[in-house]
């Protein structure tokens, strides 16, 4: 079950409003008629974490104990290294 | 002297100087603009000599302007040198137009002093001040060499601009620096090193995590510029994934300056196996460790995650526990989180205990979500957690809950309300007090009434007493009352229930039948003074006018009329119902089914025997009629004479051809009801017959009425009925067909196509004949899928007969000639005759010493036709377990 609030890239602390807002600036990031399918995702997100009883069953079923173990690297930034300023150094020069 | 054109030793004759010229001209350009700049000098050399004007001259300069262009594209930077000192001392026209590309030239040779020089003149042309300027923001990428540039005074804002961005660049490439750091006043936007600026806060920004900022600040970088040649570098650092291919010095960049998941991602997939084949748990703990060790140098972040993912997954396949542990290097944190992945890995398996401890987990995880802040401890999510966990114990058959729930009190001393997270009426309760929600209230009512149907009524009670605008309870406690014959209580439910819907289907139909039951009731009490009020009762429904119910309340009238000995009474109510109905035999036997079902005294009716030939033959279409009248008005126990059943049943075939599908429907369940299969083989196949929408319907009813011995035809029908209904949504029908495939099949799925279907409806149509112990019935051969099991113990478990042969089993010990004989004497048929029972026990014999197997064995039985079908069935031929 995907995560509604991850859907709407809002926090487990958003409110309502908050939820409200992220719902319509996704609806203008996906319109119905340009994007169908992430739209439908969207709009199930909304209605799901607008009814308390969904909301409570989503965040129930948020975690997913079947999921591959490397989705714990997906989307993860990895680490970032300060390397000096030779390696980019050698890029500009490099042209 | 006429003057010679040449080109590469070529003389170009032309009378005309302007047009050549002219012509000679373009040419030059075209070979310019493609890059054939050495020929395009030669015969702009040329040209200039034979003309000598100031447009030559121009374009002679055009062609150097190319050539040297060409030499600093092909880094022939000293030869490109010596070409423009010549050009500027040969045509001093040239020179700013020569400075751009001597600028140029500098750059790329390095030689920052002979470039920069210039700029150091006050006087300096614009033209060529902005020709340097973009040499060095486009050609030079030592800032460094420009601070420390001596052909500049030390003051000047390039040398400070250039020192400033340079420490802010090594600044930002060696560790994070502030705003103030990168704020470089010093270097103005109109700068030539303005996209350096832009350089160092875009890398400045990448190691502080700020993804957007920096793909703003490499996007306002000048694509010309020295600076964004590291755009393709960041970029393919900022989204992971490479864009166009890394050069060598760029792809060393990314891989120095980010760790790659790619190991981690590696490591995690080994281990998904590992769990995935239950591999041996040596091996599983040590990806763990290598999974974990990677974790921590990569993603130190996700540890925690990671280790919850492992430890639940391990919990999952059962491996031992404290070594998992070692593995992790230490336990996961056992928040809400934990417990949360724990319940939904627990869940997962299906395993009863593991149901039930997904429930205990459950709680930890209510209780820390609650202690975490998650949600509130009285709130709907709590509600929803309970019914969660509700549904799952349901899950559980109930004598292995009830041992779970007793061996969990007694392991931990705990009282039931301490253990409440094993007992669905416990979470039931508390959910519904938490959120009295219909929707709870129903899962709790559904899960109670299995229970057993007090229960089911003290959940519709508080139900009705937390939600009195709900008609759902009081349909249920209306109903349950219903079941009971508390006829006054469902009434009295039934008029809240129309108060609060009055136009519900159900409302609608329950007050004719409970005032019919009630009166039936009151009559079976000896209380026709009651019965006769509900009579009253029930000629003031509106409802009570339609269709054959004033027929029921005359026959109703005259067994009250009887029961209080009112002769008058009996004389008009009987003539009412004969007038209604339209003879007296069906007025005697529908005032004979409401005596019966009052369990009143019998009505005497006149002996069938007695009854005119077209009396007779007008019996099935009066008892189906009259079946159908007190299915309407709700009576249940509505028996009719035997005798006049049995007569309608050998009246049918004449009588079929007149009855609609609804008599035929009434007729066949009536006849299973009292047990004549015969009758409603005859009545199901007369309705498959008239085909359309009920043509499933029949098809069960001829399931249901097939003798035990044909259990794959049974099956087979019913298998067929689902198909054919569910096309038209009779979800009751394709209910019951499943059920009866199921039951048939012993749990086998077996299914076949509309177009088999159809192929079953019309060979039961052509099996007219009730299937006697010498009629085999449709070749179902085709049908049959391999999956069904021939083996005795399924056929017997279909209904099927067994054979004299089924039970012997040819793997067993050695049989000798004796104990052959006696297992065949046995098993033979009844009624076989001697001679074929001992040559059918000779070849059994022959062949079991020749090493046949049983299947064998029959089939040879087959070939010499020995066996009927009371033996085997053709086309059973399915793989033996």
């Amino acid at each position: 079950m995907t995560d509604p609030r991850e859907v709407l890239g809002v926090s487990s602390s958003a409110g309502e409003e908050e939820i409200r807002a992220a719902y319509l600036r996704k609806v203008k990031e996906y319109p119905p008629d340009q994007a169908p399918e992430e739209f439908e995702k969207v709009r199930n997100a909304f209605e799901t974490l607008r009814d308390p009883r969904k909301r409570a069953l989503a965040m129930l079923h948020a975690s997913d104990p079947g999921a591959p173990l490397a989705s714990v690297v997906d989307g993860r930034v990895p680490r970032r290294l300060f390397v000096g300023p030779q390696p980019w150094r050698e890029v500009l020069k490099a042209k | 002297m006429q003057p010679k054109l040449t080109t590469g030793g070529q003389a170009l004759c032309t009378p005309d100087h302007s047009t050549t010229g002219a012509a000679e001209e373009t040419s030059i350009r075209q070979l310019l603009a493609h890059g054939k700049s050495k020929t395009a000098l030669d015969r702009a050399k040329d040209l200039h000599k034979a003309l000598g004007s100031a447009a030559s001259e121009a374009l002679l300069i055009d062609a150097y302007a190319g050539r040297i262009q060409a030499l600093l594209d092909q880094n022939l930077a000293l030869e490109a040198k010596s070409l423009i000192d010549l050009v500027r001392s040969r045509y001093p026209s040239a020179k700013t137009r020569l400075d751009a590309l001597k600028a140029t030239s500098a750059a790329r040779a390095g030689a920052l002093d002979e470039l920069l020089a210039p700029l150091a003149d006050p006087g300096l042309g614009a033209e060529h001040r902005a020709a340097i300027e973009q040499a060095v923001q486009n050609k030079v990428a030592d800032l460094a060499a420009i601070a420390a540039c001596p052909a500049l005074p030390a003051d000047h804002s390039l040398r400070i601009a250039a020192a400033a961005l340079d420490r802010a660049f090594v600044a930002a490439t060696s560790g994070l620096v502030t705003d103030e750091e990168i704020a470089l006043p010093e270097v103005s936007h109109r700068s030539p090193l303005g996209s350096w600026k832009l350089l160092v806060r875009a890398i400045a920004h990448f190691y502080r995590g700020e993804d957007d900022p920096c793909r703003e600040c490499l996007g306002a970088i000048k694509p010309e510029s020295v600076p964004a040649r590291l755009i393709p570098a960041m970029h393919s650092m900022l989204d992971m994934k490479p864009a166009a291919p890394l050069t060598a010095a760029e792809a060393a960049l990314v891989s120095r300056a980010t760790e790659s998941s790619a190991a981690l991602r590696n490591e995690l997939e080994k281990l998904d196996r590992a769990f995935a084949d239950d591999e041996d748990e040596g091996r599983t703990f040590k990806l763990v460790r290598l999974a974990m060790q990677e974790c921590r140098r990569i993603l130190p972040d996700q540890v925690e995650t990671l280790k919850r993912l492992i430890y639940v997954r391990g919990s999952m396949n059962a491996v031992d526990e404290e070594r998992m542990i070692a593995a992790l290097q230490g336990p996961p944190r056992q928040d809400a989180a934990f417990f949360r992945a724990l319940a939904h890995g627990m869940e997962a398996t299906g395993a009863d205990e593991d149901l039930a401890m997904a429930c205990e987990y459950w709680d930890e995880f209510r209780q820390r979500a609650v202690r975490e802040g998650w949600f509130g401890a009285k709130g709907v999510e709590v509600a929803t957690l309970y019914s969660h966990m509700a549904g799952l114990l349901r899950r559980i058959p109930d004598d292995e809950l009830r041992d779970l729930q007793r061996e969990s009190r007694s392991n931990r001393k705990l009282g039931i309300e301490d253990s409440y997270f094993l007992f669905p009426e416990k979470l039931y309760e508390r959910a519904s007090v938490l959120d009295p929600h219909p929707e709870g209230f129903s899962q709790w009512l559904s899960w109670a009434e299995q229970d057993s149907a007090q229960r089911g009524e003290d959940v519709a009670k508080a139900w009705h007493k937390i939600r009195p605008m709900d008609i759902e309870p009081l349909l249920y406690l209306l109903q349950a009352a219903e079941r009971r014959n508390a006829f006054p209580s469902a009434l009295t439910y039934l008029d809240k229930a129309e108060r609060i819907d009055a136009v519900h289907s159900v409302v609608r139909a329950s007050r004719l039948r409970l005032l019919a039951g009630s009166a039936l009731r009151h009559l079976e009490q000896k209380k026709p003074h009651l019965a006769a009020e509900k009579l009253k009762a029930i000629a003031a429904l509106p409802q009570s006018k339609q269709g054959d119910r004033p027929a029921f309340m005359a026959a109703l009238g005259y067994v009250i009329a009887l029961d209080r000995a009112d002769d008058r009474a009996m004389d008009e109510a009987r003539a009412e119902a004969i007038r209604l109905l339209g003879n007296d035999i069906a007025a005697g036997l529908l005032v004979c089914g409401i005596s019966a079902a009052a369990k009143r005294r019998p009505v005497e009716l006149p002996p069938v025997k007695s009854l005119s030939r077209a009396e007779q033959s007008a019996l099935p279409a009066q008892i189906a009629r009259l079946v159908a009248l007190a299915k309407d008005v709700g009576i249940k126990k509505f028996h009719l004479p035997l005798p006049h059943l049995q007569e309608a049943a050998r009246q049918f075939p004449r009588a079929s051809g007149s009855l609609d599908i609804g008599q035929l429907r009434t007729l066949a369940e009536t006849a299973l009801a009292m047990g004549d299969d015969e009758f409603a083989y005859a009545a199901s196949g007369e309705g498959l017959s008239r085909g359309g929408e009920t043509e499933a319907r029949f098809l069960v009813l001829r399931a249901r009425c097939l003798p035990e011995r044909q259990g794959t035809r049974h099956a087979i029908c019913a298998a067929a009925a689902a198909e054919l209904a569910r096309p038209h949504r009779d979800m009751e029908t394709v209910g019951e067909a499943v059920d009866l495939v199921r039951r048939a099949l012993d749990s086998e799925p077996f299914t076949v196509t509309l177009d088999q279907a159809r192929e079953v409806v019309q060979k039961e149509i052509a099996a007219s004949d009730y299937p006697d112990g010498s009629t085999r019935g449709p070749d179902y051969s085709t049908l049959l899928p391999n999956q069904l099991c021939n083996c005795p113990k399924c056929r017997r478990a279909r209904g099927e007969t067994p054979t004299p042969f089924d039970d012997l089993d040819f793997d067993d010990d050695y049989l000798d000639d004796e104990k052959m004989e006696k297992i065949f004497t046995e098993r033979v048929p009844e009624g076989m005759p001697p001679e074929l029972a001992q040559m059918l026990f000779e070849v059994l014999k022959e062949g079991y010493r020749n090493g046949l197997s049983p299947d064998e064995i029959l089939e040879e039985l087959e070939d010499m036709g020995g066996l009927g079908g009371s033996f085997r069935e053709k086309g059973k031929k399915g793989k033996r377990k």
